[in-house]
């Protein structure tokens, strides 16, 4: 409770932060917006272009473009320490001051940064959703609210959790590994699209090792009445619990790499 | 049981050098920071810890600190051990280092010390009390609503000050606290550190290359160099070691007098000054001054001793550092 509280007071502290900077807090906001909205006009040339994929219909691709654009920015919205921030603290220094509190080292990183300039690019997401879901004509139930806030809420770990990676590469080499960017930022472009139109090492990649396909499509494909596979029903909320799996792993990674922590001078 | 009871600390560091061309493999170069360290603290001790830049300051303050993990030796803290459980054993100890800020840069302090309250999760009286103590000691209260980005080098030292002693730490590490700050902002400094020690019994230990903070404020100085320590003791006793050389600058009413110097002494003419410098343990002072009298009338004299700079870089060199 008191770390909720923490990380809540963290937050409004940043924000604050933020403001200090009003009109290039505004500027950056908007072209955070002009460029998904950019990303959300691909998806639109698509669906013009073709008007389906496979069987999924220009709806449904809307639905799969919001679900991904919601989750990922969400993420980096309250997670901004992780997906960011990390490296450059590990390379200035600043994690020695993290190490001096009585604190959990991943709590602080978490409460060390926000970017709520990504509100423009959940706000296309948004959109994105509620135009997906009256294209498709989706007909919701409580099951599938559920269905979609357990997705959203797991994806957000999953991505947590894939950002983590390149923390943990970076407290033993001291420097940031783009590598590690063609999980995250590759699984944002790809996994904006189901699955099932990927060749197989893609599949793969996406639903075993970055298991976005089993996060976000397998949910999906039950809102908008098309299962992937057609798989049962309880898959649908039993898949996306490998984001949890991945963050759970991640975590124990992450404070197991940090007592290989080396500092640097001063 | 002593506060501080390091035994033979070991650190190494290994580093990746840059690859040398026709080598597949980059080779690894293994720096020993600290060879071997012990020392022992008592309670309410104002210790300072100097030596050359690289000696090794920093990584000892950086394992009784809790960051680091030495290889091999023991260090208890009030009988933790730093590197093990740290988060129960930094709610007990506070860090000041001189080039890397604690307090949140965009917001006014105020706000970053609220934060750091529930970060240690300080009661709301206790704050509050030792809050006014601080902003008294530390002269904040105009300065508290300003971000800390906006504050000069000296009240964001005081404003450091501050966040690392709110949740009152028994042991306080600095490292080069005073670098940058001027004369007034310094002699502040450590007016504070004296007093909080003395307040509050906080032991302090500081590391610095500015010898005017030892002389000033510690009553024990331990250098070290080359990862291992060369000299504990008080700073008088190692000035008294190296202290050799004296230089005596002598006007004369008269004109230029003849001066009938033994060997060893050496004499420099300058502007109608002559800077005689000798050594004390070949010359005495008494036999020097009853020379220059002898030779004639004397209208100003000056004694000194080298500068303590001077004095420090003459001690390193002899350590060969």
């Amino acid at each position: 409770m008191n770390t909720l509280h923490l990380y809540i007071r963290s937050m409004g502290m940043l924000l604050k932060s933020q403001l200090q900077y009003t009109s290039s807090f505004i500027m950056q906001t908007l072209a955070q917006l002009v460029m998904e909205g950019g990303e959300m006009l691909a998806v639109i040339l698509v669906i013009d272009r073709f008007e389906n994929l496979k069987h999924w219909t220009g709806g449904n691709l809307f639905f799969f473009f919001g679900l991904m654009s919601v989750s990922f920015y969400i993420t980096e919205f309250f997670g901004r320490g992780v997906t960011g921030n990390f490296p450059s603290m590990v390379r200035s220094g600043q994690l020695d001051t993290l190490l001096l509190r009585p604190r959990g080292i991943l709590t602080q990183v978490l409460c060390s940064g926000m970017d709520p300039r990504r509100i423009s690019c959940i706000a296309v997401g948004v959109v994105a959703l509620v135009m997906g879901s009256s294209m498709s004509d989706v007909s919701w139930s409580v099951l599938k609210v559920l269905a979609l806030a357990e997705s959203v809420c797991m994806s957000c770990m999953l991505i947590l959790g894939l950002f983590m990676i390149e923390d943990i590469l970076c407290i033993h080499s001291v420097k940031s590994v783009e590598l590690v960017n063609a999980l995250t930022y590759g699984g944002r472009s790809a996994c904006q699209y189901p699955i099932d139109i990927y060749p197989r090492p893609l599949k793969i990649l996406f639903s075993v090792v970055a298991p976005f396909a089993l996060t976000m499509h397998v949910p999906a494909g039950y809102i908008l009445g098309k299962p992937l596979y057609g798989w049962p029903v309880w898959t649908v909320f039993v898949t996306p619990l490998s984001g949890a799996v991945v963050f759970v792993i991640m975590v124990m990674l992450f404070n197991r790499g940090i007592k290989f922590y080396r500092s640097t001078g001063n | 049981m002593s506060y501080i009871e390091v035994n033979n600390l070991r650190k190494t560091f290994t580093v990746r050098k840059k690859r040398e061309k026709g080598k597949f493999f980059r080779e690894m170069e293994i720096i020993e920071a600290l060879q071997g360290i012990s020392f022992v603290v008592e309670k309410g001790e104002l210790v300072g810890y100097i030596g050359p830049n690289g000696a090794g300051k920093s990584t000892t303050v950086k394992i009784l600190s809790g960051i680091l993990t030495p290889e091999s030796g023991e260090a208890k803290v009030g009988g933790r051990i730093p590197w093990k459980e740290r988060k129960e054993y930094v709610k007990h100890i506070g860090v000041v280092f001189g080039q890397r800020s604690q307090l949140w840069w965009d917001v006014p302090i105020v706000d970053s010390y609220s934060l750091l309250k529930d970060i240690y999760r300080i009661p709301e009286k206790d704050y509050k009390d030792r809050m006014d103590e601080l902003v008294e000691a530390l002269q904040l209260e105009k300065l508290l609503r300003t971000p800390l980005r906006l504050l000069s080098l000296g009240q964001r030292m005081r404003a450091e000050l501050c966040g690392s002693l709110l949740h009152r730490p028994e042991l306080l590490f600095l490292d080069e606290p005073t670098i940058g700050l001027d004369a007034v902002s310094k002699l502040a400094l450590r007016d504070f550190l004296k007093w909080e020690n003395k307040e509050h019994g906080t032991t302090i230990m500081l590391t610095t290359h500015d010898m005017e903070d030892i002389a000033e404020l510690c009553s024990r100085v331990m250098v070290l160099g080359h990862g291992q320590k060369l000299f504990d003791g008080n700073l008088k006793d190692l000035l008294e070691k190296y202290d050799t050389v004296r230089t005596v600058t002598v006007k004369y009413n008269t004109a230029e007098p003849k001066l009938e110097l033994t060997e060893g002494a050496q004499i420099i003419k300058k502007d109608g000054e002559i800077r005689i410098t000798y050594t004390p343990s070949e010359i005495p002072t008494a036999n020097m001054l009853e020379l220059l009298q002898r030779a004639g009338n004397i209208n100003e004299m000056t004694l000194e001793s080298e500068n303590i700079d001077h004095l420090i870089a003459a001690m390193y060199k002899e350590m060969d550092l």
